[in-house]
C-alpha cells in the first residue's frame, strides 16, 4: 500500500508508475559497468563488484562463512548474527551477509574475534533450543547440529538449566504438509521471507518480542501455497519438518537417487530418497536453469500415491467382464493375438507421464503394423506447420529466461498451478525486474499483481492491433514474453489464437539477439517428447478412424471413452495406476512409474532429462518400453533394441536432442511458422478458461496424485481453510 | 630446515631418508640447496648412463598409452562388469542444508537394483554387491578412466549448479520504489 | 581567555566576526584564522555551571508559563525564523557545527556533521526529518518536559533542522504513553500551521515544510532510530542493519535523519544566539547546555537545564537538594540513563558530566539521566530489574540480544539471592561481552553495560551474597 501511494505522489497522475520504471531502466542499462574492487579474505585477494557482500566475496574464494538466516535466494535479514566476521580496523565484527565490502578491506574469517563471536552466537542459539536431536526429524541434516560442531564451544556452561527450564512454544498447525515443533525454532525468519517473497503468500510472520517471539500465522491458518514444502528445506533446524515423512527415516539410512519430476512440464530436478524399495521422500535438486532449488508441493508430496492403486500384475477382462489377474505370458499372448488380427487398425494414445523410450517403441511398433495413429491426450493445433516446427510448441525462451523479462503476457494459462516453478520465476521478475505482467483469461490469483486484459480471446487481437493499453508496454519492452497455455489451443480457434500470438510476438522489435518472445507452456511431462517423436496431438483422428485395437500408454485423462470407439475395439492399457484408463481396458500391462525406470522426459523448454531407477517396480510390473518390445517379439515384428543404450540410439535417430540430456535444444523458424499459420479462421469471442483456478484443484491432477492420500488431505485442508473466517 | 642447510654433505645424506618419510620436505630441501651450487649426487655419479635412465624411469609414473581393462583380473563377476551402468556425477547440495564443504567433487555410482526389507531384522537387503560403492574423484576424466579401466559402461550426468553472482543488497528491503520492499518480518 | 569567550556572548554577531579577525591578527592563536566550522576551540574554561538564567534555552521547562503559541512567542520562539530560514541550509549547518552540538539522544554524534550528510545531491527522493520523541529509557524524562511545556521550541526546531537538511517534512515519533505531551504537541503544530509558520511557504520563507505526529505503541526499541523508521512505516519496530544508514535509506526508503527532541529543540536558539554562544558552555567537544534528569535517592528529583561538564556532585547538590542522607550516604550513580554502567561514590566525587568525562570513568553520558542510589539500595536487585526491563523490551530479532539478555536476566535474579557460584560472575561478564557489539542495534549493548558496571564495581558484594547463601544452604541442610 505504501508503495502505491508513494509512486502516486511522485508521478502525480494515474499513469501506471511502472511505465515510468521501464524507461528508467532503459537508460540505466547504458550506464558503464562499475569497476571491480579488491578485498582480502584471509589475506587472499579477490576482485568483486561493488555492492557485493562480505559473505559473497568470501564465497568467491571458497571460504564459507557460517549462516542461519542468510539464504542466497531470499532477501537479506541479518538477524542470526552467525556470520559475524572481523574486518581489520573495525572495532566490532560485522554481519557478513549484509555488509557490502569496501575497497581494500581485510576480512578475517578465522581470527580470534570471529571465532569468539560465532561461539557466542552459537551458545545463545542453543540456550533455548531443545536438545531433542534424537527424536528430531532434522537430525543428521541439521545446520544447527553441524555448525555447533564446527563453530560452537566444546562444552556447555548452561548452568541455568538447573534453575529454570528452556523456552517452550506451542506448535502451529500449518496444514497437512508441514509439521511444526516451534520450540526448536531459532527465529532465522527464512520461512517468513520465503512465504512473502517466493511463494507470495504473506501469511507467516513474527509475533511477540524478545524471548517470547514466535513465528506463525498469528491467527490459526494453514500455510496455503503450492510451494509450501520448500520451507521445510529452508528451515535450518527441525522446527518445520515434513509431516508425511515424519519419523520415517534418518538421512544416513536412505539412498538418494537423482531424478526428474513428471508432475508438470517443468521437469524439476529431484532427489528421490529410498529405503527398502520404498520411496520415502522427494527433495529438490538444484538446477539453476529449471527449478533453482525449489520444488512444487505436488512433486514433493505426491510420492505416497506411488504405493497405492498400483497395477502390479497383468490383467485381462474375462467373460464376466471382470478384470482378472493373469501372468505375463497369457497377457502378452492375448495382446499379441489381438494386435495381429487387427493389423493396421491400431491406434495409441500417450498419457501425460509416458516417457520418450516408450513413446518411440510404441510408435515403431504401430508403424510396423502399418498404422500412423499415434496420438497424445493433450491437444495442439495442427493447422499450418502444426507440430513440424518446434518453435510453435516450446517454451522457447527457457524457464531461466523468464527471470530477465520486463513485460509478460500470459494467455489462457494459470502458471501458478500449471507450472508453479515457472510462476515463482515470474514472481521473481515481477519483484526484482519490475516486470509488467498482463493476463488474458480468467482472473486468478497469481501471487503478483497483473493487468487483466479481459477474458475474451479477442483481447489478444486488441493487444496486437494496439488498442489495448498493454500493447505499448509490450512493444517498448526490451525483453517481452508471450506465454500461451497449451490447454487454450485445443479450442476450435486454437490455431487462430496461436497465429495471433505469433504475430503479437513478431511485433517486439527492440529485443536482444536470441530473445524469443513466443512461448507455449505445457501441462504434462510427456507432451514435448511425444510431439518431437511425431505423435499427433489430440485424439480426434482416432475417433474418426475407429480402430480395432487401442493402446493406452498411461492415458488417464479420459480423452476418449468407450462410446467413441467401435464396440469390438480392444483396449490395452499400459501404465502404473489403476485409474480411468485401466477401467475401460480389456487388457492391462503393468508398467513402471517415473521413480522406477530410467527414462527420458523432455520438459516444456525442450530440454531432455532422464529419470533414474530409484526403486524397482512393484509386483510384476516392468519397465514400459520393455513391455512394448516383448509384445513386438510375440507378434513377430521384433523391435531392434534390447537394452537402454540401444533404444536410446533409436531415439537419437528420431531426434538427436532427445538424448542430449540436460541441454535445451532451441527452436527457431518463428517467421516461417507464423507464415504457414496465416489466420484462416478468426479468433472467436468465447471466453478463455483455465482448468485449474484454485489451490484445491491443483493437488490431484493425474493418476499418481489422485492415488495419494497426502494430496487428498491437502484438498481437504484447503476446503476447510476456505470455510474458516481467516 | 635451518640445520639442514649447514652443509651440503649432511643434506645429501639426509635427503634419501627424508624422501621416504616426507617427499614434500625433501623436494623443498633440494630446491633450496640448488640455489647455492650444483651438487654432485654421490648415488648417481658412479652409475652407468643406462642405469641412470632405468632409475629415472622407475622414479616417476609409468605411462601406458593403450586402454587398459583390468576387469579380467579384478575378480569382479562378469555380469557385474558387462551389465552395470555407472553414473558419473557431481553430488548436489542437500536441499535440507546450506553447507557446501563436502561438494565440488565427482562421484560414481551404479544403477539401482532391487532392495528389500530383510524379514528377520527389518534391515535393508540387496543382492547387488556394488550398490554401496561410491567412489569420489577429483575430476570427471578421472572417473571416466576409472570406469573404462574396470570395463563399466558409464554416462555423465551434469547439472547446472553454478549461478551468476548478483550482489545481494540489504538496502533493497526498504527501497522506496521497488517491489522488493518487504512488508513482513 | 575564558573570560573573553564569555564576553563574546554578550556581543552582537557582527561584532564577533570582528573579534575573531582581531584574534587572528594576534600571532599566538592564528590557527583560529580560518576556523572550519565544528573545530573545537581550545579548552580554557575550568569552572562549569551553574548556568545563568539568561543562558537557559528552555525557559518554560517547569510549565510555569503558557506553553501555547502566545506564550512561546513571548519567550522568543518563532522570532525571526524567516530570516534564519532565508540564510539557507549551509548557514544553519555551519552554525550548528560551530556550536559543537552533539546529539542529545545518547550516542553524542556531532549534529552538524549528521545534518550535513543529508545535503548530498538528490536523486528525486524526498528527504525527511524524523524526531525521536520515543523517550523510554528508565530515568530519562527530558523530552517530555520539552514537549509538554515548550512544544513550540520543537516545532520551530523541526522547521529549522528540516530546512538545514532540505527535508520535505518532519515526523515526530512520540512515545505512546505520552498522552498529554502528544496532545500538546499536536496543538502546537496546529497553531504553527494556523500562524503560517508551517505548511506551504513556511514563515513566509518560500520553503514548504510539514510536521506530522506519529504516536508509538509503547515499545522501548522503537526509540532506536531504524526501529523507529520501521515503526513509522507501519511495520514491527525491529531495527535495521546499518549500512544502509538512514541518511541513505530511511523512512519510506528516502534519506532521513533521526534526531533527538532536545537536539532539534535547541537548534533555533543556537541559530538565534549563535553557535559560538552555545560552544562557550562546557568543555571543548562537549559544549552546550543540557537537560539533566536527576532521580532516585535525592531530596528533590528534578529535570534541570545545566551547563555541560558540570561536576556530578555539584549538579546533585545544587539542583536535587543532595543525596538523601548526605553525600556520604551515596552508594552509586547511573549517570546517563539505565543503559549506562553505574559508577560508585568514589568516582562520583569528581566526575564531570559530559561525554568525555564519563567515558573516562568507563561509563557514558547517555541521555544525562542521573539515577542516584544511596546506601539503602539493593544494587544487585536494581541492576537485575534493569536487565528485566531490557529482556522485556528486546525486539527478538537478533540472537545475542533475544537469547542473551533473557539468560542474563535469569542469572541476575539468582545473583540477587546469591544463588550462584562465584565463577558465574565471570561467566555473566563474558556473556555480556558476547552480547555487546554483536547485535543489530545498541539495545544489546545497553543491556550489557549495567551488568558490566555492576561487576566492575560491586564484585565483592556479589561474592558476599553467594557466600552467605551457601552458608545458609549448608546450615539448613545440616
Amino acid at each position: 500500500m505504501l508503495r502505491s501511494t508513494l509512486s502516486k505522489v511522485l508521478n502525480g497522475s494515474k499513469l501506471s508508475p511502472n511505465l515510468v520504471c521501464v524507461t528508467f531502466r532503459a537508460s540505466s542499462d547504458v550506464a558503464k559497468k562499475p569497476e571491480k574492487i579488491e578485498v582480502f579474505i584471509d589475506d587472499q585477494p579477490v576482485l568483486v563488484d561493488p555492492g557485493t557482500t562480505v559473505l559473497q566475496a568470501a564465497a568467491q574464494v571458497g571460504v564459507e562463512i557460517p549462516r542461519f538466516c542468510y539464504h542466497e535466494r531470499l532477501a537479506v535479514a541479518g538477524n542470526c548474527r552467525m556470520c559475524l566476521v572481523e574486518v581489520e580496523k573495525s572495532p566490532k565484527p560485522v554481519a557478513a551477509c549484509a555488509m557490502p565490502v569496501m575497497k581494500g578491506w581485510r576480512i578475517k574469517t578465522n581470527s580470534d574475534m570471529t571465532k569468539k563471536a560465532r561461539e557466542g552466537v552459537m551458545e545463545f542459539l542453543l540456550v533455548n533450543h531443545p536438545l531433542d536431536c534424537p527424536i528430531c526429524d532434522q537430525g543428521g541434516e541439521c545446520d544447527l547440529q553441524d555448525q555447533s560442531m564446527a563453530f560452537g564451544s566444546d562444552r556447555s556452561r548452561f548452568t541455568d538449566i538447573q534453575f529454570s527450564g528452556k523456552r517452550a512454544v506451542e506448535d502451529k498447525d500449518l496444514g497437512p504438509l508441514i509439521k511444526t515443533v516451534m520450540t526448536r525454532c531459532i527465529h532465522c525468519t527464512r520461512c517468513i521471507r520465503f512465504a512473502s517473497e517466493v511463494a507470495g503468500i504473506d501469511d507467516l510472520g513474527t509475533t511477540g518480542r524478545g524471548s517470547d517471539m514466535q513465528i506463525g500465522t498469528y491467527v490459526e491458518k494453514f500455510f496455503m501455497s503450492e510451494l509450501s514444502g520448500n520451507v521445510i528445506d529452508l528451515c535450518p533446524v527441525g522446527a518445520l519438518t515434513s509431516k508425511p515423512y515424519s519419523f520415517t527415516a534418518r538421512p544416513w539410512e536412505i539412498r538418494k537417487i537423482d531424478s526428474i519430476d513428471v508432475f508438470d512440464a517443468v521437469g524439476s530436478n529431484i532427489v528421490v530418497s529410498t529405503r527398502t524399495n520404498e520411496v520415502l521422500r522427494i527433495l529438490p535438486r538444484t538446477n539453476e536453469e529449471i527449478n533453482e532449488e525449489w520444488l512444487a508441493d505436488k512433486s514433493r508430496f505426491a510420492y505416497d500415491g506411488l504405493k497405492r492403486q498400483r497395477l502390479i500384475t497383468p490383467m485381462l477382462r474375462d467373460n464376466k467382464n471382470q478384470l482378472t489377474p493373469v501372468d505375463w505370458e497369457a497377457a502378452l499372448l492375448t495382446v499379441g493375438k489381438v494386435l495381429q488380427q487387427a493389423g493396421p487398425n491400431v491406434a495409441a494414445i500417450a498419457g501425460g507421464m509416458a516417457d520418450a523410450e516408450t513413446l518411440v517403441a510404441v510408435k515403431d511398433l504401430l508403424n510396423r503394423l502399418g498404422s500412423e495413429l499415434t496420438c497424445t491426450e493433450h491437444v495442439f493445433p495442427m493447422d499450418g506447420s502444426g507440430t513440424d516446427l518446434r518453435s510453435s510448441y516450446l517454451l522457447n525462451n527457457k524457464i531461466s529466461g523468464v527471470e530477465e523479462a520486463d513485460a509478460v503476457l500470459l494467455i489462457g494459462t494459470n502458471p501458478r498451478f500449471e507450472a508453479p516453478l515457472l510462476n515463482s520465476r515470474l514472481r521473481k521478475t515481477y519483484l526484482h525486474n519490475e516486470a509488467e505482467i498482463a493476463v488474458i483469461g480468467p482472473k486468478v490469483d497469481l501471487t503478483y499483481d497483473y493487468h487483466h486484459l479481459g477474458t475474451s480471446a479477442k483481447a489478444i487481437n486488441d493487444v496486437a492491433n494496439g488498442s489495448s493499453p498493454f500493447s505499448k508496454v509490450l512493444k517498448n519492452a526490451k525483453k517481452p514474453l508471450v506465454i500461451i497455455g497449451a490447454d487454450l489451443l485445443k479450442r476450435s480457434d486454437g490455431a487462430a489464437i496461436l497465429s495471433a500470438a505469433q504475430s503479437l510476438a513478431a511485433q517486439a522489435t527492440n529485443k536482444p539477439e536470441g530473445w524469443k518472445v513466443l512461448n507455449v507452456l505445457h501441462k504434462v511431462a510427456s507432451q514435448v517428447a511425444a510431439l518431437d517423436i511425431g505423435y499427433t496431438p489430440g485424439v480426434d483422428k482416432i475417433r474418426e478412424a475407429k480402430p480395432k485395437v487401442l493402446f493406452l500408454i498411461g492415458a488417464d485423462e479420459g480423452a476418449i471413452n468407450k462410446e467413441d470407439l467401435p464396440s469390438d475395439c480392444f483396449i490395452i492399457y499400459q501404465g502404473h495406476h489403476g485409474d480411468q484408463g485401466a477401467c475401460i481396458a480389456d487388457a492391462i500391462l503393468p508398467g513402471a512409474a517415473y521413480t522406477e525406470k530410467q527414462a527420458t522426459y523432455v520438459n516444456t523448454e525442450g530440454r531432455a532429462q532422464q529419470t533414474l531407477v530409484a526403486v524397482s517396480p512393484p509386483g510384476q510390473a516392468k519397465e514400459d518400453w520393455k513391455i512394448v518390445r516383448a509384445v513386438s517379439e510375440i507378434i513377430g515384428m521384433k523391435l531392434p533394441y534390447d537394452d537402454i543404450n540401444e533404444i536410446r540410439s533409436r531415439l537419437n535417430e528420431v531426434a538427436p536432442h532427445l538424448i542430449r540430456y540436460g541441454d535445451v535444444e532451441g527452436a527457431n523458424y518463428f517467421k516461417q511458422a507464423s507464415q504457414l499459420l496465416q489466420e484462416k479462421k478468426s479468433v472467436d469471442d468465447s471466453p478463455i478458461d483455465v482448468k485449474i483456478k484454485d489451490l484445491q484443484d491443483y493437488f490431484m491432477t493425474d493418476a499418481i496424485s489422485r492415488a495419494s492420500p497426502t494430496m487428498a488431505k491437502c484438498v481437504q485442508a484447503v476446503l476447510k481453510q476456505k470455510e474458516s473466517k481467516y | 630446515m635451518a640445520f639442514l642447510g649447514q652443509g651440503s654433505n649432511s643434506l645429501l645424506r639426509i635427503t634419501p631418508i627424508l624422501k621416504r618419510v616426507a617427499p614434500g620436505i625433501a623436494s623443498t630441501c633440494v630446491k633450496n640447496a640448488s640455489k647455492d651450487a650444483n651438487q654432485i649426487r654421490t648415488d648417481l655419479a658412479l652409475l652407468m648412463p643406462e642405469e641412470v635412465e632405468q632409475r629415472k624411469k622407475l622414479e616417476g609414473y609409468i605411462t601406458v598409452d593403450d586402454k587398459t581393462d583390468i576387469s579380467p583380473v579384478t575378480g569382479v563377476p562378469e555380469e557385474h562388469v558387462k551389465e552395470r551402468l555407472v553414473r558419473i556425477y557431481m553430488p548436489p547440495k542437500n536441499a535440507m542444508q546450506s553447507g557446501t564443504n563436502n561438494l565440488g567433487h565427482w562421484e560414481i555410482d551404479f544403477e539401482t537394483r532391487q532392495r528389500w526389507e530383510n524379514p528377520l531384522m527389518g534391515w535393508c537387503s540387496t543382492g547387488d554387491p556394488l550398490s554401496n560403492m561410491k567412489v569420489q574423484f577429483q575430476s570427471k576424466n578421472d572417473a571416466i578412466s576409472f570406469c573404462e579401466k574396470n570395463g563399466w559402461q558409464w554416462f555423465i550426468q551434469e547439472s547446472k549448479l553454478e549461478k551468476s553472482v548478483k550482489p545481494k543488497s540489504y538496502g533493497i528491503n526498504f527501497s522506496w520504489n521497488k517491489r522488493t520492499r518487504t512488508s513482513t518480518k | 581567555m575564558a573570560g573573553s569567550l564569555m564576553k563574546f556572548t554578550s556581543l552582537k554577531k557582527s561584532n564577533i566576526n570582528g573579534i575573531f579577525a582581531a584574534i587572528a591578527s594576534n600571532g599566538q592563536i592564528h590557527f583560529y584564522s580560518t576556523p572550519p566550522p565544528g573545530t573545537p576551540p581550545p579548552q580554557t574554561k575550568t569552572k562549569f555551571g551553574p548556568l545563568a538564567d539568561e543562558d537557559r534555552i528552555f525557559t518554560n521547562l517547569y510549565g510555569k508559563h503558557d506553553w501555547r503559541l502566545k506564550g512561546s512567542l513571548k519567550r522568543g520562539d518563532w522570532y525571526k525564523t524567516k530570516e534564519i530560514l532565508l540564510k539557507g541550509s549551509d548557514w544553519i549547518i555551519n552554525e550548528v557545527k560551530t556550536s559543537g552540538l552533539r546529539g542529545r539522544g545518547g550516542a553524542g554524534f556531532p549534529s552538524g556533521m549528521k545534518w550535513s550528510f543529508m545535503n548530498k545531491p538528490g536523486d528525486g527522493r524526498p528527504k525527511y526529518l524524523v524526531v525521536n520523541a520515543d523517550e523510554g529509557e528508565p530515568g530519562t524524562c527530558k523530552d517530555r518536559e520539552i514537549m509538554r511545556h515548550d512544544p513550540h521550541k520543537l516545532v520551530e526546531g523541526c522547521l529549522i533542522a528540516g530546512r538545514a537538511m532540505g527535508a520535505k517534512a518532519a515526523y515526530i515519533y512520540i512515545r505512546g504513553e505520552f498522552y498529554n505531551e502528544a496532545s500538546n504537541m499536536q496543538v502546537a503544530i496546529a497553531e504553527a500551521y494556523q500562524a503560517g509558520f508551517l505548511g506551504k511557504n513556511a514563515c513566509g520563507s518560500g520553503y514548504d515544510f510539514d510536521v506530522f505526529m506519529h504516536r508509538g505503541a509503547g515499545a522501548y526499541i522503537c526509540g532506536e532510530e531504524t526501529a523507529l523508521i520501521e515503526s513509522i512505516e507501519g511495520k514491527q519496530g525491529k531495527p535495521r542493519l546499518k549500512p544502509p544508514f538512514p541518511a541513505d535509506v530511511g523512512v519510506f526508503g528516502c534519506p532521513t535523519t533521526v534526531t533527538n527532541v532536545e537536539t532539534v529543540a535547541v537548534a533555533p536558539t543556537i541559530c538565534r544566539r549563535g553557535g559560538a554562544w552555545f560552544a562557550s558552555f562546557g568543555r571543548t567537544r562537549n559544549s552546550g547546555t543540557k537537560l539533566f534528569n536527576i532521580s532516585g535517592h535525592v531530596n528533590t528529583p528534578c529535570t534541570v537545564e545545566e551547563e555541560m561538564s558540570i561536576p556530578l556532585k555539584e549538579l546533585i547538590e545544587i539542583h536535587a537538594g543532595g543525596v538523601i542522607g548526605g553525600w556520604d550516604n551515596l552508594l552509586a550513580i547511573i549517570p546517563g540513563g539505565s543503559s549506562t554502567p553505574l559508577i560508585p561514590k568514589n568516582v562520583c566525587d569528581d566526575v564531570l558530566m559530559d561525554f568525555d568525562g564519563l567515558v573516562a570513568a568507563q561509563t557514558s553520558l547517555g541521555t544525562a539521566a542521573v539515577i542516584v542510589m544511596n546506601k539503602q539500595t539493593d544494587v544487585v536487585k536494581a541492576i537485575a530489574r534493569l536487565i528485566m526491563f531490557y529482556k522485556h523490551e528486546s525486539c527478538g530479532q537478533c540472537t545475542p540480544c533475544r537469547e542473551g539478555i533473557n539468560w542474563m536476566n535469569k542469572i541476575m535474579y539468582r545473583f540477587v539471592d546469591g544463588n550462584a557460584k562465584p565463577d558465574e560472575i565471570d561467566m555473566i561478564w563474558e556473556l555480556s561481552k558476547q552480547i555487546e557489539g554483536h547485535t543489530i542495534c545498541a539495545l544489546g549493548d545497553g543491556a550489557a553495560w549495567p551488568v558490566q558496571g555492576l561487576i566492575r564495581h560491586f564484585r565483592p558484594e556479589l561474592e558476599r551474597r553467594m557466600e552467605e547463601f551457601n552458608k545458609k544452604k549448608v546450615s539448613s541442610s545440616n
